[in-house]
């Protein structure tokens, strides 16, 4: 047994190290590295997931365009760890050979990453990170998704101008959330609206209906929402089977099909924002569509993979501008500098504060589809 | 197994084994890691060292006193709020909030303990799972102080007395001497008298309460200072990240923290230690496998449970203890009917 133990311990200790110290192949001289940090596992792999599949279409496409290098992305896995994240956050910074980084997926993990490329001089551009604070870290944060902070008051614009006065507001229980209910309070503030409620819910609550019954005693004429398509489909049955009326609106984060596929009946009639229509007839949009469907059983793309896919072509962009002799230092001025790039989620631009400005489309949800609305 | 047995010293090996490992730890990684100079590898050494601190405290209640703890990560996050707050807020610096963060987990960990340490086997359990919760949803959701699921950016690093430690070799001798200390206080602990009335507990609280062994003030004080290494385990983690959130502390890392325990060896604190290392560095070491790394994760824990049920180096077995604690009804024979729930 002794024996048996001590080789068991031996043997399991050894493999764990030989595996961290383990370090990838010599690269030939026309490659660039990008690092891409993303949950392809735990609670949110959905995403992870997604974002590897949108991230390949974009590269395949970069090297088949006959560039004059080659770029190549190192995938790691966060789990939506924050322990996780920074330990890839490190290993990509060893990396000599990496020059940009994209992700994280979640706010939390992306910030704890941020500062470790704060100090190693890494440009990290994220898809999806909507904390208000991320790209205050340093100069070297960027993101590719509208801030609550430009969305919000666009919605409360959007919905005053219905005639909805008295706005019911929930959203779930995160850095994110935080940030749908203060964007869009003060939008409703300062265009003469009141907020007559607002809670958060924690993530993948199963129940909404004391809090729908809670909301509806305030009496609101409408209920704007922050969440994603699970939560939001969930939110949406409730409170169809509780028979409410009140017109809903929510965020870009619930444009996905799975919210219609998972909500039903009762995604008709909610309103959204979103920067990313699949049913766009530009080129560029309907190659990118039929690439995600050819890879995903005919499903239609969502907002977060077209995000993704922007991302990484933004990041590619940016490397071949800094190309010949991409330097981290080179590949974030050259983000930096980014000016109307044509993505499919509308026309992109860097601010002054690494913040993505993005045109916004209204859609709402008729006979199964989002279908765009002038107002 | 005769319970004086465990805490007597062993003549001859007894300061050997110890030296050596301070001079693996001091000298031997120290050098690995400044040859091969990467980032990563003093990383994974920083936080598996803390995930040491954090399994070398759980052993102290789940291995020695023989209570399942479901709550221990939100010790961990305590500690790691109050050094947050405190430097953010009143600019603190590491030197004072180390200890800070050490006696704030200690003593929320005694007031919550108070009313719930009369409680036995799964109702212990679960009590710990509620406090585990209602701290984790306390970080969330009271948004006015801990800034909720925002997190909160940590912006002083390690430092002794203003002198910054915040290279990459000065920051791992500091948590590594943190964390050495920390874990020969709870060696010293746990191979005590202190640690045989504890051992008592775990074997049969009736009995040990019945021979004078005021069971319940003990489990309270494991219980305290198991959170005191916690918090400070937290504190470590904030400076060394620069950022914590609520997320960082939630249930699943009291699962990890427990599996360690259990993985290591219960009642045994270099199987504590060297789970820690296990679920540490497998994650990490088998990055290659990509996706299916988690899975294997979970094979090596469930096949070192089937094949070892002590543990690598345990002193009880993890499912003597799960029976106990859990089941009350289970029976390894029934009339021949071989094991079952009644």
């Amino acid at each position: 047994m002794t024996a048996l133990k001590t080789a068991s311990l031996a043997a399991l200790v050894t493999g764990a190290l030989t595996g961290v110290l383990t370090t990838g192949t010599a690269l030939a001289a026309d490659t660039v590295k990008i690092g891409y940090q993303l949950p392809l596992t735990g609670e949110t792999a959905q995403y992870g997931q997604d974002f590897r599949k949108a991230a390949e279409i974009a590269l395949t496409e970069f090297n088949a365009a006959g560039k004059p290098f080659k770029a190549e992305i190192v995938f790691e896995d966060s789990r939506s760890d924050a322990k996780e994240g920074t330990n890839i956050a490190r290993k990509f910074v060893d990396d000599k050979e990496i020059v940009g980084v994209l992700g994280d997926f979640t706010s939390g993990v992306s910030m704890a990453s941020a500062q470790v490329y704060k100090d190693a001089g890494m440009p990290q551009l994220s898809q999806t990170a909507s904390h208000p604070d991320y790209t205050k870290i340093s100069k070297y944060q960027f993101r590719n998704i509208a801030t609550q902070a430009q969305e919000g008051p666009y919605n409360a614009k959007w919905m005053l101008s219905k005639g909805y006065k008295n706005i019911a507001v929930i959203a779930e229980q995160t850095d994110w959330g935080q940030s749908v209910v203060s964007g869009f309070t003060d939008g409703v503030k300062a265009n003469g609206g009141t907020v007559v409620f607002s809670e958060f819910f924690n993530r993948g609550l199963k129940d909404y209906r004391s809090l729908i019954s809670k909301l509806e005693r305030a009496k609101p004429d409408a209920i704007y929402t922050g969440f994603f398509y699970e939560d939001g489909a969930q939110f949406l049955r409730q409170v169809q089977q509780l028979g409410i009326k009140t017109p809903v609106y929510s965020t870009s984060a619930a444009y996905s099909p799975k919210l219609i596929e998972l909500a039903g009946e009762a995604a008709e009639g909610v309103h959204l924002t979103s920067n990313f229509l699949p049913t766009d007839p530009a080129p560029h949009i309907q190659h990118f569509v039929t690439e995600w469907k050819a890879a995903s059983n005919g499903a239609v793309p969502g907002q977060f993979p077209a995000q993704a896919y922007d991302a990484v072509r933004i990041m590619l962009a940016a490397v071949e501008k800094a190309y010949p002799n991409p330097t981290r230092e080179k590949v974030r001025d050259a983000l930096a500098q980014t000016k109307d790039f044509p993505g499919v989620t509308g026309k992109t631009s860097f601010s002054a504060d690494r913040e993505a400005e993005k045109e916004l489309v209204k859609v709402e949800v008729k006979g199964g589809a989002f279908v765009p609305v002038a107002d | 197994m005769n319970v004086s047995d465990l805490s007597a010293p062993r003549r001859g090996q007894g300061a050997l084994i110890p030296l050596l490992l301070a001079l693996l730890v001091f000298v031997g990684l120290p050098a690995l890691l400044a040859g091969f100079d990467r980032g990563y590898f003093y990383q994974i050494a920083n936080l598996a060292l803390i995930f040491i601190l954090l399994s070398a405290s759980m052993h102290l209640v789940t291995g020695v006193a023989g209570l399942l703890h479901l709550g221990h990560a939100a010790f961990y996050g305590v500690g790691a709020y109050t050094a947050a707050l405190l430097s953010t807020k009143f600019g603190l610096g590491f030197t004072v909030t180390l200890p800070l963060s050490g006696l704030v987990a200690a003593l929320i960990a005694f007031l919550v303990a108070l009313p719930t340490m009369r409680l036995v086997s799964i109702y212990f359990a679960v009590a710990t799972l509620a406090i585990g919760q209602m701290l984790y949803l306390v970080m969330l959701n009271w948004v006015e102080f801990t800034k909720g699921p925002n997190g909160i950016i940590v912006t002083k690093g390690l430092e002794l007395f203003g002198f910054s430690l915040s290279g990459r070799l000065a920051t791992y001798y500091t948590v590594a001497t943190v964390v050495a200390l920390c874990v020969l206080a709870i060696g010293r602990l746990s191979h005590s008298y202190y640690g045989n009335a504890l051992r008592s507990i775990r074997e049969d609280d009736q009995c040990a309460d019945a021979m004078g062994v005021s069971t319940a003030r003990l489990k309270m004080e494991a219980f305290t200072l198991s959170a005191f290494f916690a918090g400070v385990a937290g504190s470590l983690w904030a400076h060394m990240t620069g950022y914590i959130s609520p997320g960082d502390f939630k249930f699943s890392e009291s699962i990890l923290i427990l599996a360690m325990v259990v993985v290591g060896g219960l009642g045994s604190l270099p199987g504590a230690v060297i789970g820690a290392l296990l679920l540490i560095l497998l994650p990490e070491g088998l990055r290659a496998f990509g996706d299916f790394r988690n899975i294997m994760v979970g094979l090596v824990m469930f096949l070192s449970i089937l094949l070892l049920p002590k543990g690598l180096l345990g002193e009880v077995s993890a499912l003597q203890l799960a029976r106990r604690q859990l089941g009350a009804a289970w029976r390894n024979t029934v009339k021949g009917e071989g094991i079952g729930w009644r």
